[in-house]
């Protein structure tokens, strides 16, 4: 809402500047977007709080002002605004339209027109065509412009119909027939839908209500008599026609958030009087007003011990009364209960409950006044538990493990590394780009990956994906290439192969306490190399299949783990008991076996470790070799075992556990190499 | 027993002319060895009498004792000079590059959530996860939203179903808790939201949001000021004033728009950080809380909004794009 300070002063006696009226008004909740400059003058842009339809005029604006500033006072012109004082002619009816008004739907609780018989319609004054520019709004012509200007001032929608082309004397008020259609004032022709609500003639719809008139009725240079509508529809009803007709006006931006309903008359008087100022014409008799129902404003007690416990401040009795009164509540105070009975004004419809009043005492009191208390009370142990703290465990191990954290769009379009599942499509995308729900984290990573040179990355994203049933969080890693930047001492790491990734997730899975249990996973997933690729109770991981990498535009060493954390946290692995660490030297036996090449190397560990018994500390691989001085089909394998216990080994029981584990090694097959 | 004296002279002479500390290993073995010369004397012993053994195997002892003793001084006078000339060849360019492991760079956004976590955390407040894809219900009904109330656009929402939506904030996850915990209850959440709006440099259709809520008994604004500014000192600096002003959201009554002001940022200008109030009772009493008991309040604001303040971001589209210069720019980051 733009506010003008030329024409508020009109309206309120006040010395203080654009800025302090602009601060005064942030304060009370009407808070300033911005000091317009428009021919050379300054002018307020005012944010209007969705529930106070009230403040988006002159006069609620300077409701606000009037009561939160003690020291501005209301000027001759305003205070007859909001005394109300009815015309002279108010109660002569006699107009055709009084008997001819006829409401059909509960979407309007009263409809009021005054007929003006002879008027010309050429351009405004200079004063109004300035004053319509200061409000943002183009001057049209001079019927046009008064309804724009009494709406501006009042925040009463007004419309003007050329009386000539109303049909039939008539005015109905009724919701839209299936197909039926109008053309309005912007020249569009409009489907209705049923639901929306209309004014209609003797022979059909003339104006959508609160949100635009027709074309076949409106007012024009050759217009002569004019027949002006004010009405009051629901705010819910105008809200839902003017979205499925797309179509915001200024009109329906008041009557969605409520405009006020004794104020209906009123502008139709005001409008009366200002054009009997600028041209002479008169209306016709007075008002035609058909009321359908009315609205009973808010009657509520405010308690003061509860208003100064929720407001944290020590409001008296008498400072939270003269707070509402300044608001035009009327208030009788009780004060031996500490407690007053409020009546809220016709235009507050925003109060409901004794919470809104102890607001409205809230922000006339002044926010800056309430102090800052710690709270005290009862509670938990605060921050993240169980799964929440559990990820910021795998995020942690993750940033630890080298690698660099993205995050990436939920929303996004179709990638080659998607999974496998349908995804999920939004219902009214932005664009086509960002039109379906992520499926894996994979697709964003790629492109992170290559917007950031394609090689030589380590990249990681935690974040949710979408299945048509599930949300679930997703850890994802892409590896491709060094793990380094160039270095000067030339002996920077190989490039990551499928050993470097899966030694980050033994990484990640050691510090998330979860199994990392691998088997092929032999094309099961058609994002990966089928050979070099794997799954576990938490996921999947490997080399990524070359017709992808090809595709995307990736290395054809690029390496990714995609990790359903959900199932992964499901998976547990059972607390190991308490052992002791023994002090005494540990002893080493290495042994070195032929095995087949078929033969995975986990059964090789299982069989060791079982047959080395408790005395086994650690074991670990130290070479592997294939080669033409081999059997083909065979493999030799080096392997350590570092033994330790509460005593030291003699040589004779460290060889025991040694051919031990040589006898289980040939069990499975293994020729022992000397 | 004349043999002894002249070995002496011997070695004396040898260490005296050794001109490294490796000569000396050498002379210390000729002579002290298992092998070495005095060894030698030693195994001469059995050829003397019982009586003469005793002298004899002590003259011996001191001859040992002697000749280490000149080897000390000799190497202590050697070692000074071959250190220094090892040093001197030794000699690198501490200026070069070092060779750092690899740690892998936090991205900004998570570090902001980290201290946000850590903050409210430290206040007693519990972190809770929510669906992104949330119902209708809970992120507008819940949160008593009028049906068809203009509230709702300054949400515009995308749209699964007709009941199913991308949630348009965190607060979202009220709702849920309310559904499953009596009070008192203090609950926070961080997350993703997302608006069916434009991309610029102020505008994202996703972003990042904290909520936070709690409810007990005798909960005031003081409490929701205090907790707010708390918070923003926390994350801002220990001068930070926080501001309210009356603001319009349908899930807190009395609402607010909480602004901070710390002359180190912003020229000491109020800069608004988000939203707060509290609870609305309509909300407690849906969820069966005694609104006449029990109270509470409720406040969130944009995550990408703390960095951006802090570091002097002008881009919101930076946080999603994932630049690893971008991001290593802000990797040391606080």
């Amino acid at each position: 809402m733009k506010l003008p300070v030329s024409v508020l002063k009109d309206y309120v006696k006040t010395d203080l500047s654009a800025e302090a009226l602009g601060d005064l008004l942030t304060m009370t909740g009407f808070e300033l977007e911005e000091i317009l400059e428009i021919n050379g003058e300054p002018v307020l842009d005012v944010n209007i709080m969705a529930n106070r339809g009230d403040g988006a005029s002159i006069l609620g604006l300077a409701r606000e002002i009037l009561a939160k500033d003690p020291a501005a006072e209301p000027t001759e012109l305003l205070s007859r605004l909001m005394a109300d004082t009815p015309r002279r002619d108010r109660d002569n009816r006699d107009i055709w339209s009084q008997t001819n008004i006829k409401i059909e739907s509960q979407a309007c609780s009263q409809y009021a027109l005054r007929l003006f018989p002879e008027v010309t319609n050429g351009p405004s004054p200079e004063w109004l065509q300035q004053r319509l520019e200061l409000l943002g709004q183009r001057p049209v012509s001079l019927l046009v412009d008064l309804t724009n200007y009494v709406m501006f001032e009042l925040g009463q929608p007004l419309h003007a119909f050329d009386a000539a082309l109303v049909q039939g004397q008539r005015i109905v008020v009724r919701e839209a027939l299936d197909g039926e259609r109008m053309t309005t004032l912007d020249e569009i022709e409009r489907e209705l839908e049923p639901g929306m609500l209309l004014i209609c003639d003797g022979e059909g719809p003339v104006a959508v209500a609160g949100v635009m008139g027709g074309s076949t009725t409106e007012v024009s240079e050759t217009t002569t008599s004019c027949l002006l509508e004010s009405a009051h529809f629901d705010n819910q009803s105008v809200r839902r026609t003017r979205k499925r007709l797309g179509l915001q006006t200024e009109a329906s931006y008041r009557f969605e958030r409520s405009v006020d309903p004794e104020g209906v008359v009123r502008a139709l008087d005001r409008f009366a009087d200002l054009l009997e100022e600028i041209t002479g014409a008169k209306p016709v008799g007075g008002a035609a007003q058909v009321v359908n129902f009315t609205y009973q404003p808010a009657e509520l007690d405010l308690s003061l011990p509860r208003c100064r416990a929720l407001l944290g401040v020590p409001v008296t009795i008498s400072e939270a009364a003269d707070a509402l009164m300044g608001l035009g509540f009327s208030v009788t105070a009780r004060p031996e209960e500490d407690c007053l009975w409020v009546g809220a004004p016709s235009w507050r419809f925003d109060i409901a409950r004794e919470e809104d009043l102890i607001e409205e005492v809230g922000r006339i009191y002044g926010y800056e006044r309430i102090p800052e208390w710690p709270v005290a009370g009862s509670n938990g142990i605060g921050g993240a538990h169980g799964y929440e703290g559990w990820q910021d465990r795998v995020r942690e191990a993750a940033l630890r493990a080298g690698l660099d954290q993205c995050l990436s769009h939920t929303l996004r379009k179709a990638h080659e590394l998607d999974a496998a599942t349908d995804l999920v499509p939004l219902l009214n995308p932005h664009s086509p780009e960002h039109a379906v729900l992520r499926n894996s984290l994979l697709p964003g990573l790629a492109e992170a990956a290559l917007r950031n040179g394609g090689q030589d990355l380590r990249l990681f994203e935690m974040g949710r994906v979408f299945t048509d049933a599930t949300e679930r969080a997703q850890l994802a890693i892409l590896m491709t290439g060094q793990g380094r930047g160039p270095d000067w001492r030339k002996d920077g790491a190989p490039a990551a192969d499928f050993f470097d990734l899966k030694g980050v997730l033994e990484a990640v899975a050691r510090h998330a306490a979860r199994p990392l249990d691998l088997e092929p996973l032999d094309g099961a997933d058609g994002r990966f190399h089928p050979t070099r690729s794997a799954r576990w109770s938490g996921g999947v991981m490997g080399q990524i299949h070359p017709q992808w990498a090809t595709a995307t535009g990736l290395p054809a060493q690029t390496f990714l783990a995609e990790i359903d954390l959900e199932a992964w946290y499901g998976t547990a692995l059972p607390e190991a008991p308490y052992t002791t660490i023994h002090r005494h030297p540990a002893t080493r036996r290495d042994i070195s076996v032929l095995v087949s090449q078929d033969l995975p190397y986990a059964q090789i560990e299982a069989a060791t470790r079982a047959a080395a018994g408790e005395w086994l500390e650690t074991m670990w691989l130290f070479d592997v070799y294939e080669g033409d001085r081999l059997p083909a089909g065979t493999r030799s394998l080096a392997i350590a075992l570092q033994l330790r216990k509460g005593g030291n080994f003699t040589d004779e029981e460290a060889n025991q556990v040694r051919d031990r584990v040589v006898a289980a090694l040939e069990g499975l097959g293994a020729q022992l190499r000397s | 027993m004349d043999a002894i004296t002249p070995l002496i002279e011997e070695a004396r002479a040898v260490i005296h002319a050794a001109t490294s500390t490796a000569a000396l290993r050498e002379i210390e073995i000729q002579y002290l060895g298992k092998q070495g010369s005095v060894s030698g004397l030693m195994r001469g012993i059995g050829q003397l009498s019982a009586e003469e053994r005793p002298a004899f195997g002590a003259k011996v002892n001191e001859a040992r004792a002697l000749i280490e003793s000149e080897l000390e001084a000799r190497r202590e006078a050697l070692r000074e000079g071959e250190w220094a000339a090892q040093f001197a060849a030794e000699r690198i360019d501490v200026t070069l590059p070092g060779h750092e492991p690899r740690v892998g760079i936090e991205h900004v956004l998570q570090q902001t959530t980290n201290e946000i976590k850590r903050v409210l955390g430290g206040m007693g407040f519990v972190y809770q996860e929510s669906p992104e894809r949330e119902e209708f219900r809970y992120n507008f009904d819940a949160l008593n939203y009028p049906p068809d109330h203009p509230a709702m656009d300054a949400q515009d929402t995308f749209y699964l179903s007709d009941d199913v939506l991308l949630r348009t904030q965190c607060t979202a996850l009220q709702g849920r808790v309310f559904e499953s915990t009596k009070p008192p209850l203090r609950v926070f959440t961080v997350g993703r939201t997302f608006r069916n709006e434009a991309v610029d440099r102020t505008h994202n259709h996703t972003f990042h949001q904290v909520d936070a809520f709690m409810i007990d008994e005798g909960v005031s604004m003081a409490h929701l000021k205090g907790t707010l500014g708390t918070f923003a000192r926390a994350m801002f600096g220990p001068e930070v004033k926080v501001r309210f002003r009356p603001d319009f959201f349908p899930f807190v009554e009395p609402g607010v728009d909480y602004a901070i002001s710390t002359p180190k940022l912003f020229n000491g200008k109020w800069v608004e950080l988000g939203g707060a109030g509290l609870i609305h009772p309509n909300i407690l009493e849906r969820y069966g809380i005694d609104s006449s008991r029990y109270s509470g309040f409720a406040f969130g604001l944009g995550v990408e909004r703390i960095p951006m303040m802090r570091y002097g971001i002008d881009d919101l589209r930076y946080f999603f794009e994932n630049d690893l210069r971008f991001l290593r720019r802000y990797a040391s980051a606080r």
